[in-house]
């Protein structure tokens, strides 16, 4: 079942948008998917179908940021600082958290079980909502609100382990912590400095921050990603890059990055179920998916995606991946393109 | 057949009221090629200029005015950031600005900037000359020719400083005296917030530093009496400005302003920048230049728009309540401006590019109609939709909110330079 | 109709440059250039009832003199040998024998490097150097740096006036036409020229079509044997633009050479190869830019270039050219004194085009040593050349001044080692050179020098007590006015006056209690004055 192998990975098809796909889910029981768009809906879509429809939900004002399946709803969070809950079947919304954070949300995770939400935004605070009532269970918040040179800083993304204990939240400046899911505590303060440009001279700002964080299936690491060291912070110009953390000890294990062909930021890191390699996706003016392998330490697959990818997600027999982005919605395939004779020696993982 | 008529040379060396009066006397600057104001200016002008200063933001780079003045929410180019109400009915601004949208009372809002060139070199020239380059013409920045209208001979401080620290961009930010001459040089300053050589040497006294000069004035002046140059007489000029200059020093050093003051700008350089620029305003500099470098935000333009614009809309804000509340904003015209906006299409890094064809800029303070909106984009941003103006009505607008007219000539030999192109005219519906 | 239009322009065009007189009425040629200037300059004076300065003493023109052709004032012991001397030639003699001094060439491409290269690029320098040490006419340089045969020495150096401007066609194509030909055409480019009718469109495409084909092939300047250039008029019609030089003569051409897409490629990678391997492009069969150094020095099309050379250079020695501003050499924009700039252009291409004699001739005028005060009580215009205009000193000018004016004097004593001590001297204050601008056209001083001078650390050693400098030497004197005589003939290379003596001794005076603080600022005062910051 999860025999993939990232040398049969292919495009097998493109849907062109006017509009910026920033996130998307997918029911793995049911095959449906949503996504969010910078025109600030919700669509439902099937992207199996050769035109897909795309069907609207109206009820955001900004660029939807977050987007999860908890099996009975979606949610969805956005720039407008509001979490709506839509019934899947009227795509109406049920209920409807208009101030929900005090700055732009960027993102949101479920825990495994899918009892709860949590958001993450730009006023640096987690929050953890119950996925079924809505109602605030708990926030999380030590992130500093202003960086030391005195810019606002920036929440991007949040992430359950799969045994539902931790929570890790990553920031503009790449500080990675750790929070205990029970109690709420910060457990660990985790770092990815090079994620993180400030350009002291040339243009007085700053560029990058970790983009995305997942754990490994088993839970024990962490993976955090975002992009390296910029000279001119006017572009996104230098190679993706994977941080992986050992949760336990806090020790960093090893550094991903891409070649030069592939500059960017990684949007989302995805675990291969076998935890020996991983998906990383994203890009700069053009897209990328990046295969890292955890135990030879190195980037063993960089092909071009064709779009900056903002989102991917991946069925969990690891046969099909859909992914999101700039102006378009492609969907990729594991399996090899002429009928399986025998399989080869090569196959990773 | 060479024209003999003006076989005389009228040129003088003494000081600039002296070299002007006596070349205005000279009636005709047909002889030379010396750079003189033919038409006297009428009282009224000269009382409508006096004390009058305009305080110039520079986002260099190019600051998006999608993010700022002209906010698109709703469309596929307006970016994440909504659009919020201002104290102005009717009118909104980006999100990035809660401070400035509370105080746009004094403000002029300018949406409809077409200024064709796309690039920074090209684009930051013109919106620094008002004009496009000439190549057998050297013209001057706008803070050159305010710091010559607006400036008096007996100023005891700089009559034009320019601050440009960050060092991306900062050869297109032009300070250029051009046919005015180096008289009206910027004092420009880079990595120091103070600048060099203004300070006395400790191992001379500051009597003997005076009498110093004036031997040296005695000894020049013997040798520039029965000579004529232009050259020359700009030499002792420059030297009979030190001392004034050396005296307005302590304005370039934050250390005597109250802590209230300092925590109320904030920490960042172009907040400690523009409160230098305040000191100096308030103490009678004509022109003050800050650029903030740099806005080019080719990819992430909204993460890089929260940082600058997030301070930008603190220090502007500070500063206006700042001149207000020591009432000089009534004579303080501040602008911001930039080499052009940014496109309304959202590239796939998530940037905006170089965009010159519909762009914003402001106007508070100093003969300003405060509260008001001019020009307008399509829905898009795409266009400028009403009311298209260019660099040379921008310069105009400016010139004319501090008392200058616009089209008051500058004589380069015999050809006149009118301050800004010829058939241009001021935004009057933004003009108090 | 339009090749009517064409001719006509090229007649009015010519018109205006032909000699206003007859050849045979011009002063013969074997006339000296002192003596055409003198009396051309002198004739037209009598027009006017104008009466000229009088001649300077021997301390001025000795200054002025080793200022224009060397770059630096003279030593407290040059200036007395020469006022001793007694020889009736000495100052023919003093030309010819500054002119024998390698730091003549030196400063001459110096100036000219200032006039024809991008601010701070001296690639050139070195070129120009070489090739006036090498005596080469100006029409050999001028062909050097716009063909520039890579198979000779020094080529690179000299292409870069090309190469600094490859990149924007327009303005080389301008800067070509401004500094060799003193035309500056490019308000022609989007339009005819306002100012001046006969300057049109075709004009500037013309000129840049000498240019078009040519472009930048890693180090080295390359060209094509194909291009033309197509411009619209204001009328939006599309015009093939003509090899046209700025009399209006049109080049006959072969017919350009057609490449197919595979030997365009092919072309392609034996240029990128030529790049890895660092080396020339073979130049075209036809090449356009060889094209111009033909026609530019071509009997009847050489008055532009050649008079140019004279104004540029006339206005190097005199501080104002006999048609200003240099770049607007037009019929709207007569000369001053026309048939002196003739005679002038008919000496230079006769003689080669030789730098050297011309700049020799200048200076041994009496127009040259004319007193910059001007007597009378109506200072005639400077386009009168009745006075010596006072010159604002080069950057290097500068620097030699204030490094030789602020040592001990004594230290150039000894006639044996005052050379080889002047040149060091020199040398070692070249970084000084940085700290100021290149004078052009209404030159003013900024403030920043003036701050420099009154408040840097590094002048302080300029001023300073010390064995080796001015104030060393006048700190052992006791006598205060032979303190003043010497502090001012170090400084300014002449005698003190009366006033200088009375204003100077009373300033020690006051400070009897800090002499040596006093000799220091009286040094400083003495340093930066204007007079010795101009040629006067």
């Amino acid at each position: 079942m999860f025999q993939a192998d990232p040398n049969n990975f292919r495009e097998l098809r493109t849907t062109s948008r006017p509009d910026i796909i920033l996130r998307m889910t997918r029911n793995d029981d049911t095959g449906e998917v949503f996504v969010g768009s910078s025109d600030a809906k919700v669509y439902q879509v099937d992207p199996m179908v050769e035109q897909p429809e795309f069907l609207a939900m109206e009820g955001h004002t900004s660029y939807v940021m977050g987007l999860v399946d908890t099996g009975k709803y979606i949610v969805s969070g956005s720039y407008d600082k509001s979490l709506i809950w839509w019934n899947k079947e009227t795509k109406q919304q049920v209920r409807r958290i208009e101030m929900a954070h005090d700055r732009w949300i960027r993102n949101l995770t479920t825990t495994p079980d899918n009892k709860f939400v949590l958001s993450v935004a730009d006023d640096m605070v987690c929050k953890i909502w119950d996925a079924e009532t809505g109602d605030l269970v708990r926030t999380l918040e030590s992130h500093i609100k202003v960086t030391e040179h005195g810019f606002p800083n920036m929440l991007y993304a949040v992430a359950v382990s799969p045994d539902g204990k931790l929570i890790a939240t990553v920031d503009r400046i790449a500080k990675i912590k750790l929070w205990d899911f029970e109690t709420g505590e910060e457990l660990k303060e985790l770092e990815a400095p090079k994620c993180y440009t400030w350009d002291p001279k040339a243009r007085i700002h700053s560029i990058g921050g970790i983009r995305s964080v997942t754990f490994s299936p088993d839970s024990t690491k962490v993976a955090v990603g975002g992009i390296g060291q910029i000279g001119n912070v006017d572009h996104l110009a230098a190679a993706g890059r994977v941080e992986l953390f050992e949760v336990a000890s806090g020790e960093k294990l090893h550094m991903f990055e891409g070649d030069d062909k592939h500059k960017g930021l990684v949007e989302q890191i995805i675990f291969h179920p076998s935890g020996k390699w991983l998906m990383a996706v994203g890009g700069d003016h053009g897209g990328w998916v990046q295969f890292l392998d955890v135990e030879k330490k190195e980037v063993v697959k960089q092909l071009k995606a064709p779009m900056h990818v903002h989102q991917m997600v991946v069925t969990s027999d690891f046969k099909m991946a859909f992914g999101v982005g700039h102006n378009r919605l492609a969907v990729w395939s594991f399996e090899p393109e002429e009928p399986m004779e025998e399989k080869t020696e090569e196959a990773a993982g | 057949m060479f024209d003999r008529k003006i076989g005389v040379d009228m040129s003088v060396n003494t000081d600039r009221r002296g070299f002007l009066s006596g070349a205005t006397a000279a009636g005709l600057a047909a002889s030379s090629m010396n750079l003189d104001i033919l038409k006297a200016e009428s009282l009224s002008n000269e009382l409508k200029k006096s004390g009058k200063r305009v305080l110039l933001l520079w986002l260099a780079g190019g600051a998006s005015q999608l993010e700022t003045w002209d906010p698109k929410p709703g469309r596929l180019t307006g970016g994440p950031y909504q659009a919020i109400q201002t104290s102005l009915p009717g009118v909104q601004i980006s999100e990035l600005m809660p401070k400035m949208a509370t105080r746009l009372h004094n403000t002029a809002i300018i949406r409809s900037l077409n200024t064709q060139i796309g690039d920074h070199g090209g684009g930051a020239r013109l919106m620094h000359l008002g004009r496009r380059d000439e190549p057998n013409l050297k013209y001057p920045d706008m803070g050159s020719v305010l710091a010559r209208e607006l400036g008096r001979p007996d100023l005891q401080v700089p009559d034009y400083v320019s601050f440009y620290t960050a060092t991306e961009g900062r050869g297109n930010a032009v300070g250029q005296p051009g046919f005015l001459g180096a008289r009206y040089a910027p004092m420009f300053l880079t990595t120091d917030n103070k600048p060099a050589n203004l300070s006395r040497l400790e191992d001379i006294t500051d009597l003997d530093h005076k009498e110093r000069a004036d031997l040296r004035a005695l000894l020049s002046n013997r040798f520039a009496k029965g000579r004529v140059s232009e050259s020359l007489g700009s030499h002792n000029v420059a030297y009979g400005r030190v001392r004034g200059l050396m005296s307005s020093e302590k304005l370039f050093d934050l250390s005597d302003e109250p802590q209230k003051v300092k925590d109320r700008y904030g920490k960042s350089l172009f907040a400690q920048q523009a409160l230098v620029a305040r000191r100096l305003i308030e103490a009678g500099t004509p022109f003050v230049k800050v650029a903030r470098a740099w806005w080019d935000s080719h990819g992430q333009n909204f993460e890089t728009h929260l940082e600058l614009v997030t301070e930008l809309d603190h220090v502007m804000s500070t500063l206006l309540e700042d001149l207000e509340e020591r009432g000089l904003l009534q004579d303080t015209l501040v602008v911001t401006l930039a080499e052009f906006g940014r496109t309304p299409t959202i590239n796939a890094s998530l940037g905006r590019d170089h965009f010159a064809r519909a762009w914003s800029a402001s106007l508070t303070g100093c003969g300003i109609k405060g509260g008001t909106v001019f020009g307008a984009t399509d829905e898009d941003g795409q266009h400028v939709k009403d009311n298209e103006i260019g660099a040379a009505e921008m310069f105009a607008t400016i010139y004319k909110a501090v008392g200058i007219d616009p089209h008051h000539e500058y004589f380069v030999g015999a050809r006149p330079i009118p301050l800004v192109d010829p058939g241009t005219h001021a935004v009057d519906e933004v003009l108090a | 109709m339009k090749k009517y239009l064409l001719l006509i322009v090229s007649l009015v065009l010519a018109g205006y440059m032909q000699p206003a007189l007859k050849a045979q009425d011009l002063l013969p040629p074997e006339t000296t250039i002192e003596q055409a200037v003198d009396h051309y300059i002198q004739a037209e004076q009598a027009t006017g009832n104008i009466a000229s300065a009088p001649q300077v003493d021997d301390y001025i023109l000795l200054r002025r003199t080793m200022l224009d052709l060397i770059g630096r004032i003279p030593t407290v012991a040059e200036v007395e040998a020469y006022v001793a001397d007694e020889d009736p030639e000495k100052r023919v003699k003093l030309v010819d024998h500054l002119m024998q001094q390698p730091e003549f060439i030196e400063q001459l491409a110096y100036d000219l490097n200032n006039i024809l290269a991008p601010a701070g690029k001296t690639d050139l320098e070195l070129y120009l150097a070489d090739a006036l040490n090498n005596r080469k006419g100006w029409d050999n340089i001028f062909a050097d740096m716009i063909y520039g045969n890579y198979e000779e020495e020094m080529p690179k150096q000299a292409m870069q006036f090309v190469n600094l401007r490859i990149n924007d066609i327009d303005n080389l194509t301008n800067a070509t036409s401004a500094l060799f030909f003193g035309v500056n055409i490019s308000c022609a480019k989007c339009h005819d020229h306002p100012l001046v009718s006969e300057w049109t469109q075709a004009h500037f495409y013309g000129m840049k079509s000498f240019f078009n084909r040519s472009f930048s092939n890693g180090d080295f300047v390359a060209e094509r044997a194909y291009g033309a250039i197509k411009y619209a008029n204001t009328n939006g019609e599309q015009l093939d633009a003509k090899l046209m030089f700025l009399t209006g003569s049109v080049i006959e051409e072969p017919e350009p050479v057609v490449l197919d897409d595979e030997a365009k490629k092919k072309e392609k990678a034996e240029l990128e190869q030529l790049k890895k391997d660092k080396k020339p492009a073979p130049a075209p069969e036809f090449s356009r830019r060889a094209q111009l150094i033909e026609i530019a020095l071509r009997e009847n099309d050489r008055d532009y270039f050649s008079k140019n050379l004279v104004n540029r250079m006339w206005n190097r020695i005199y501080g104002h050219g006999l048609v200003m501003p240099l770049d607007q050499m037009h019929p709207e924009n007569p000369p001053s004194h026309p048939d002196l700039l003739d005679w002038l252009a008919r000496d230079t291409y006769t003689n080669d085009y030789n730098l050297q004699r011309l700049v020799r001739g200048l200076i041994l005028s009496k127009t040259y040593s004319q007193h910059s005060v001007y007597g009378g009580e109506k200072r005639p215009a400077k386009f009168w050349f009745a006075t010596a205009n006072v010159k604002p000193m080069s950057p290097r000018q500068y620097a030699a001044a204030l490094a030789l004016a602020s040592r001990n004097p004594a230290h150039f004593d000894d006639p044996n080692e005052a050379v080889s001590r002047i040149q060091n001297e020199v040398k070692a204050h070249r970084g000084w050179e940085r700290k100021f601008v290149v004078p052009g056209e209404k030159f003013q001083v900024s403030v920043d020098e003036a701050l420099l001078f009154s408040n840097a650390d590094e002048f302080k050693d300029k001023t300073k007590v010390a064995n080796d400098r001015l104030g060393g030497e006048l700190a052992a004197i006791e006598s205060n006015e032979a303190l003043v005589q010497r502090a001012i003939k170090t400084v300014y290379s002449r005698p003190a006056t009366a006033e200088e003596l009375e204003a100077i001794s009373a300033y020690i005076a006051a400070r009897s209690d800090r002499r040596e603080e006093a000799i220091s600022q009286i040094v400083w005062a003495l340093l930066t004055s204007s007079e010795l910051r101009f040629n006067h």
